[in-house]
């Protein structure tokens, strides 16, 4: 009887599942067109335009010759670029790991249940979202070197000949560093703390059993069991470093002389400055391929670890 | 992988090559000759730059038939956005050159006409800024010279000689240094633009900063150096970490000697008025000058300023060009002159209607050093008009900030940018 009924509903059902594949289908599609419409029309297309104009000589007005890889070789020999690439590199270098240091510490110190813990955790991710310009002019004055309270505090434990910060081309650099990772440490606590909440108490509740302390909880607990987001954290992390862009624009602007020229000011400066923006583009994809090529090593490394 | 340089790089291409697409024959009914025509005029701030108006206005007023609309762009982005109006074909019919530096920019990249032919009055000052290769692609109407601001009061009771046009650079630095000694305030004020050392120095060293040989900045940047070693200024330093600005430093009276533009004139003016600044007796003199040949009542001071300049777009409608020509050199006139003195702005062409126009206004100095300062000068361009300029200026700027900030001593900052402009720029 059932069988009866089932051969006999059969086409029909299998309209009624091709419709449902359709409906399906369209749901999905306008789900995710208004997101694809906007990242192809924004981002897509002109990232695209991007790599052909770094072919050529354009200067914005519409006569854009092609040339070839002309404008990689004049990279290739160009000061100012080696410069903004060391930069880049030495900022990145010292940024990536003080980030993960102090945004994991203040996540693991935050993860704990003491009193106010929410509002920690909310002034802690506070100067992620001030305005760049605010914490640039703060920043600038709290770093002037013979009136600054950075200094004068220096001073006080006993320093009697602290840096120039900002004014010095040796410390220009870690002051900028010292800035982003105050910043940016709040938003990557938030993604640590999410992290800790994955970790099952039971592992650790099985270690103070076997005589753990807390020192090797954390390295053999915490850490293994946070590592996708360590890797999510790493990867963002380098990626934003090596475009690092308005910060140091509004802070030192590049300066003293060609301290903290980065990359991306480099791109700007040569683009909206002094509108080679065919060279400009050249230097952008440049910069991409080094993102690219950094993201890659990161994602083969991290699997090779988890075989 | 967001990449914000590449998106907005790449949306402007993608925006001026759809929008130059369509921009490209734009079929306007033609005006004629005697019908009304209206011209765009592209200008920033308009609340706070009155000129623009001033000068559309006297020049309706004289062509009824003419009317000039303006645009406004945002003062800090103008010539991005200029720009990228251009490119997409869309751009006023007269634009202002606010930087020089972009009026090659602008010609090589075809945008803009000829205006050889306009008539400008004998003695106007800055028309080879919009020249190249012989051509005018712009003309002048303001242009904006340094001198010496000086607060006399604080002279008077530091008991220094004030300046008497007489005065070379050693002149300065003996009263700077003995008006900080005297008093509280500082002895000047030296803001942190590279102008303030460069622009000096290219003009009275008669320099090109084209040829890559910088050795001439040497004598100028020890002197600040010298200055801020002896309290007498400010230093770099501590003017950025502060974000001072140059008109409170000047107007507050925390420095009684400035050098700065003369569009600082109409500025201290109106923030007298207000209560922004003191109220003080200042004055103007002619800059210091690098020896006693050029300086002097009976001589002419060498002082640098880039003019402001209209040009004409290349996109506009024929029927309109010769309406912009006529726009281009009414305000270049001894008429739009006046018209521009009247509300405290430095024309490009200056005689004795403007001066005494321009020292009316209330509130500005009556004596006449200052009308000599405002009204006799050779003043040279700041930036030479050409390609290179942009780089260049870039690379001196680096050269600036590495010396006053005291972290590259003078003469090995200048042998680094003589370097990279040879291996970055290239030398003519």
């Amino acid at each position: 009887m059932t069988t009866d009924v089932r051969s006999v509903s059969a086409p029909s059902q299998r309209r009624r599942r091709s419709k449902l594949t359709l409906r399906n289908t369209l749901l999905g599609w306008s789900f995710i067109l208004p997101n694809f419409l906007g990242f192809a029309l924004l981002t897509l297309v002109p990232v695209v335009t991007l790599f052909y104009m770094s072919l050529t000589n354009w200067n914005v007005f519409g006569r854009a010759d092609f040339v070839g890889l002309e404008n990689f070789q004049r990279l290739l020999g160009d000061g100012s670029f080696r410069v903004s690439f060391w930069n880049t590199l030495y900022y990145s270098v010292l940024h990536i790991p003080l980030t993960i240091v102090a945004s994991l510490g203040l996540a693991l110190l935050l993860n704990n249940k003491i009193r106010g813990v929410a509002f920690f955790r909310t002034a802690a991710f506070f100067p992620y979202i001030t305005s760049i310009v605010a914490i640039a002019v703060v920043w600038n004055l709290l770093f002037s070197p013979d009136y600054g309270p950075v200094n004068d505090v220096l001073r006080a434990v006993g320093i009697s000949d602290p840096p120039g910060w900002l004014t010095s081309t040796d410390w220009a650099m870690p002051a900028v560093v010292i800035v982003s990772t105050w910043r940016d440490m709040g938003y990557y606590m938030i993604l640590f703390l999410a992290g800790l909440q994955t970790v099952p108490r039971e592992l650790y509740e099985a270690a103070r059993v076997d005589g753990a302390n807390a020192w090797d909880r954390f390295r053999n607990v915490t850490l293994p069991c946070l590592r996708p987001t360590m890797f999510f954290v790493t990867v963002m992390l380098t990626i934003n470093s090596f475009k690092i862009f308005d910060l140091i624009l509004v802070m030192t602007d590049g300066g003293p002389g060609q301290s903290t020229l980065v990359i991306s000011q480099f791109i700007y400066r040569k683009g909206f400055e002094e509108s080679q923006f065919g060279y400009a583009s050249a230097a952008a994809v440049a910069l991409f391929f080094l993102c690219i090529l950094v993201t890659i090593l990161q994602f083969i490394w991290n699997k090779r670890r988890s075989v | 992988m967001k990449r914000k340089i590449a998106a907005v790089a790449g949306m402007a291409v993608v925006a001026s090559l759809s929008l130059a697409a369509c921009g490209g024959g734009t079929s306007e009914p033609a005006a004629t000759e005697s019908g009304p025509i209206t011209l765009s005029l592209a200008g920033w701030s308009l609340s706070t730059t009155p000129e623009f108006q001033v000068l559309a206005d006297a020049f309706h007023e004289k062509n009824p038939d003419v009317t000039v609309e303006l645009k406004e762009y945002d003062a800090a982005e103008y010539n991005t956005l200029l720009t990228a109006d251009l490119a997409a074909g869309v751009g006023p019919d007269i634009i202002t050159q606010k930087e020089v530096k972009f009026v090659t920019t602008f010609q090589e990249g075809g945008q803009l006409l000829d205006v050889s032919d306009v008539e400008v009055p004998d003695g106007i000052g800055g028309t080879s800024s919009y020249e190249i290769d012989g051509t005018a692609y712009g003309v002048p109407y303001r242009q904006d010279r340094w001198v010496l601001f000086y607060n006399k009061a604080l002279f008077e009771a530091a008991g220094v000689d004030e300046p008497d046009g007489s005065w070379t650079w050693d002149d300065y630095d003996e009263a700077a240094v003995a008006l900080s000694k005297a008093g509280a305030s500082k002895g000047t004020y030296q803001h942190r633009w590279q102008s303030t050392v460069q622009g000096f120095a290219n003009a009275q060293e008669d320099a090109d900063i084209l040829d890559g040989d910088y050795g001439y900045l040497e004598g100028f940047y020890d002197r600040v150096l010298k200055l801020q070693d002896e309290g007498a200024q400010v230093d770099f330093n501590t003017s950025s970490a502060n974000q001072l600005t140059y008109q409170g430093e000047f107007g507050k009276q925390n420095a009684a000697m400035m050098p700065m533009g003369t569009w600082y004139v109409a500025t201290l003016i109106a923030q007298q008025a207000s209560g922004e600044a003191d109220d003080f007796e200042w004055g103007i003199a002619p800059i210091p000058q690098l020896d006693e040949s050029t300086t002097g009542l009976d001589n002419t001071p060498v002082t640098f300023g880039d003019p402001t300049g209209f040009s004409i777009s290349a996109g506009i409608d024929d029927a309109k060009v010769q309406a912009a020509k006529d726009f281009l050199a009414f305000a270049a006139s001894a008429e739009g002159a006046a018209a521009l003195a009247a509300i405290g702005i430095t024309p490009a062409y200056s005689d004795e209607e403007t001066t005494d126009a321009f020292f009316a206004v209330e509130g500005a100095p009556s004596d006449d050093l200052s009308k000599f300062a405002w009204s006799t000068a050779e003043v040279f361009p700041e930036n030479p008009t050409s390609n290179k300029t942009a780089t260049i200026q870039g690379i001196l700027n680096d050269l600036h900030t590495a010396i006053l900030s005291g972290s590259t001593p003078v003469a090995d900052a200048i042998s680094q940018a003589e370097e990279r402009v040879a291996s970055e720029v290239g030398v003519d």
